[in-house]
């Protein structure tokens, strides 16, 4: 293994062998942890540094340049290290290290001081940033399921609890079963086409379409397009959009918060980064991008499904947490017109899908976060209710969740703002009239559950006798705060350069 | 298409058969159940207990960590098989591999899943 | 047989039923691609994603295991229509 080759590859390696040496040492650690106070607590601080690392390491390749280290390409088609990789890499990262950052206060403030939490969403973050790099198939298949099953064991993390449990075994039913249909899929595309990675795809549709007369030819075809729908809503799946959401507001409400996050996150990014690669990267030949027997009539569909059904229902949830779950699943469906958008115009849709996640990733983790940080033991903040009058006795965590819910709805001086601004630019560019209305009045309806969080929290008076929440003291979930917020101000002032580097980062 | 057509009336025929089969004993058959014959067979004492016998935890325990350590050797086949064109190259590859494996099997000595009396 | 596996999935009602379909589903993909490789003599793709299939299946199967095994632990038992506490939550 060359030097190159190592500094190419840092971002993974950082990560990976972080995440071994810290699962070690706590594995080897002495303390109980019922005994002592918050014994994973260096393991957490440890897996945020880790992440951190890894993603100023991506920061570092991206300046240095991927195509400065030609040797990394002996890698592809299995790990491609591509700008586009790099930008994934540094927004799973730090949606990891926000995750785990939560986790060191959450776990031990509700007595689930365990450290496989640590281990579990490091590796889970490897799968995903190989999920981001895989141009083929195969290498695609195995990373989607060496993140979700970290993943599905995050869910079920409470273990006494019934709710969490339930989530995970759901959640892990429903995964697999949709990891099943898209690998069948992946088969199926395999039989009519030879070929695993994506440029031969690629290649071998560009044939088809090309004497598409021949009997053989459209036998093929015939299979390559049941593979294709499989594969699609395998995707649709793990992005959650809606006629495939029925997981994700079970799985996000019953799993610890902080893992919650790092689903809403980084499993949404990776799986947002793979939907782009197999799309862009296997089908982006003129048949199958065209508007009457491609794939963008059904996805432009899922988008207004997606953010139709999901901000309806938003708006009628009595738990924050369920809300943010159902606001999660709306925003994958702006995230889908910015990718319907890449018909007309690949690098703007692209980039406005990429810096739209950027956006998203600070905004949602720092929700989560100010959720987490809203509830102690006990006292946890579940329904609207439990917020009444928060803004008046703690008045620092109603402001950032503030912030953070202004950024979600896409109030102009947050991140959110430009996040949605050049989704709908790049719609606009490709003459999606219909699907830009759908989203400009979806972020109305939505405007409507987030400011009703704010209504309750300043302008509310709990009910006499009601439960109360009561923030938790922690000095990590007040840096995870700190830092997502910091992140969202900056990108809302300064939106230019991490725009820039989302567009650069696209695929061609 | 026209190839499969064969296959279909495989397909179909098989069917027919395992069906028919069925059908034609379940009404056919001559039917008196006793007692005697709606108990559970067990080598010919009669059966203790109830059907579902209590397995510990640890059992599964074992299971799982089993199953896991096990399929790896499948990817170690493909090496095997190739390691004479392969050589050191194909070492060096699977060493990173091994190292994570091993990683794993200590995590699981020290975290204690493998002590049999707890 | 990934028709039977998905059928299956989407009928049977315990859980360990339910992973045993998605391992059928899985095999079936297993099968779908050692066929399909003999289509495509040119290179070994198909077999080497089955191999690696088998390697993930197994993972699957023990991880769902041990999460169907924290359902039975706290609530006794393994039919998936028991698990219905989170719908009824507003």
């Amino acid at each position: 293994m060359s030097f190159e080759l190592m500094l190419a590859l840092s971002p993974v390696l950082i990560v990976v062998l972080g995440g071994a040496a810290l699962m070690l040492v706590e594995a080897m650690s002495t303390k109980k942890p019922d005994v002592d106070e918050s014994a994973s607590s260096e393991i957490a601080l440890g897996t945020a540094m880790t992440l951190l690392a890894g993603a100023v390491a991506a920061l570092g390749v991206w300046f240095y340049g991927p195509e400065n280290l030609p040797s990394a390409a002996a890698l592809a088609p299995y790990f491609v290290l591509d700008r586009f990789t790099l930008f994934f890499t540094f927004v799973l990262c730090f949606g990891g290290a926000l995750a785990a950052l939560l986790a060191g206060g959450y776990l031990p403030e509700h007595r689930l001081d365990r450290g496989e939490f640590y281990p579990l969403l490091t590796f889970s973050v490897v799968g995903a940033i190989a999920l981001a790099a895989a141009a083929d198939l195969l290498s695609l298949f195995v990373a989607l399921e060496t993140m979700s099953l970290g993943v599905y064991c995050l869910t079920g993390f409470r273990r006494g609890s019934t709710r969490s449990t339930e989530a995970a075994v759901k959640y892990f039913l429903l995964g697999s079963f949709a990891a099943a249909l898209t690998v069948y899929g992946v088969a199926l595309i395999y039989g009519a086409t030879g070929h695993t990675d994506l440029a031969g795809i690629k290649s071998v549709i560009r044939a088809f379409s090309a004497n598409a007369g021949d009997p053989a030819v459209s036998s093929r075809l015939a299979v390559l397009i049941v593979g294709m729908v499989l594969v699609i809503a395998g995707l649709g799946f793990k992005i959650s959009a809606v006629p495939f959401h029925m997981w994700t507001p079970d799985a996000y409400e019953g799993a610890p918060t902080p893992a919650t996050s790092f689903m809403a996150v980084s499993v949404k990014a990776a799986a947002f980064a793979m939907l782009l690669r197999v799309l862009i990267g296997g089908f982006s030949d003129p048949a199958s991008m065209s508007w009457s027997a491609g794939w963008p009539p059904v996805l432009a569909a899922f988008a207004v499904l997606t953010m139709t059904v999901a901000n309806v229902v938003a708006g009628r949830q009595e738990s924050v947490k369920r809300m943010l779950a159902y606001s999660s699943i709306a925003h994958a469906g702006y995230l889908l017109v910015g990718v319907v958008a890449t018909v007309r115009s690949s690098a703007d849709g692209q980039g406005s899908v990429l810096f739209y996640l950027l956006t998203y990733t600070f905004s949602t983790a720092g929700a989560f976060g100010a959720l987490v940080l809203c509830g102690s033991r006990g006292k946890e903040a579940v329904t609207f209710e439990d917020l009444a009058g928060i803004g008046k006795r703690h008045p620092a965590a109603a402001a950032v969740f503030s912030l953070f819910l202004l950024s979600l709805a896409g109030v102009p001086p947050t991140a959110g703002f430009f996040g949605k601004l050049y989704v709908v630019k790049a719609a606009l560019g490709s003459e999606l009239y219909v699907l830009t209305i759908v989203l400009l009045l979806n972020s109305v309806i939505a405007a409507y559950y987030y400011l009703r969080v704010l209504v309750y929290m300043y302008m509310k008076e709990p009910m006499a006798g009601a439960p109360i929440a009561v923030p938790m003291k922690s000095g990590y979930v007040a840096a995870a705060l700190v830092l997502a917020a910091m992140a969202i101000i900056g990108i809302g002032l300064l939106p230019g350069s991490s725009l820039e580097m989302a567009i650069k980062a696209a695929l061609s | 298409m026209a190839a499969y057509v064969p296959l279909l009336i495989l397909f179909l025929v098989g069917a027919i058969i395992v069906g028919a089969m069925f059908t034609l004993t379940s009404i056919l058959g001559p039917k008196n159940p006793t007692e005697e014959k709606m108990m559970p067979f067990e080598c010919g004492s009669d059966s203790t207990g109830t059907k579902h016998v209590k397995l510990s935890v640890k059992f599964y325990m074992t299971a799982i960590l089993f199953v896991v350590l096990d399929v790896e050797v499948v990817l170690l086949y493909p090496w095997v098989v190739t390691f004479r064109e392969t050589g050191w190259h194909g070492l060096m590859l699977m060493a990173p591999f091994m190292a994570l494996l091993v990683v794993g099997l200590l995590y699981e000595w020290k975290k204690g899943a493998m002590e049999w009396e707890r | 047989m990934f028709a039977i596996g998905a059928v299956g999935f989407l009928l049977r009602r315990n859980l360990l039923v339910l992973l045993m379909s998605i391992e059928l589903m899985l095999n079936a993909v297993n099968l779908t691609l050692v066929a399909f490789n003999r289509v495509h003599p040119h290179n070994h793709a198909g077999q080497i994603f089955a191999f690696f299939i088998i390697v993930v299946a197994a993972a699957e199967a023990a991880i769902g295991l041990a999460i169907v095994l924290s359902f039975f632990r706290v609530r006794k038992t393994v039919r998936s229509d028991d698990a219905d506490l989170l719908r009824n939550w507003p």
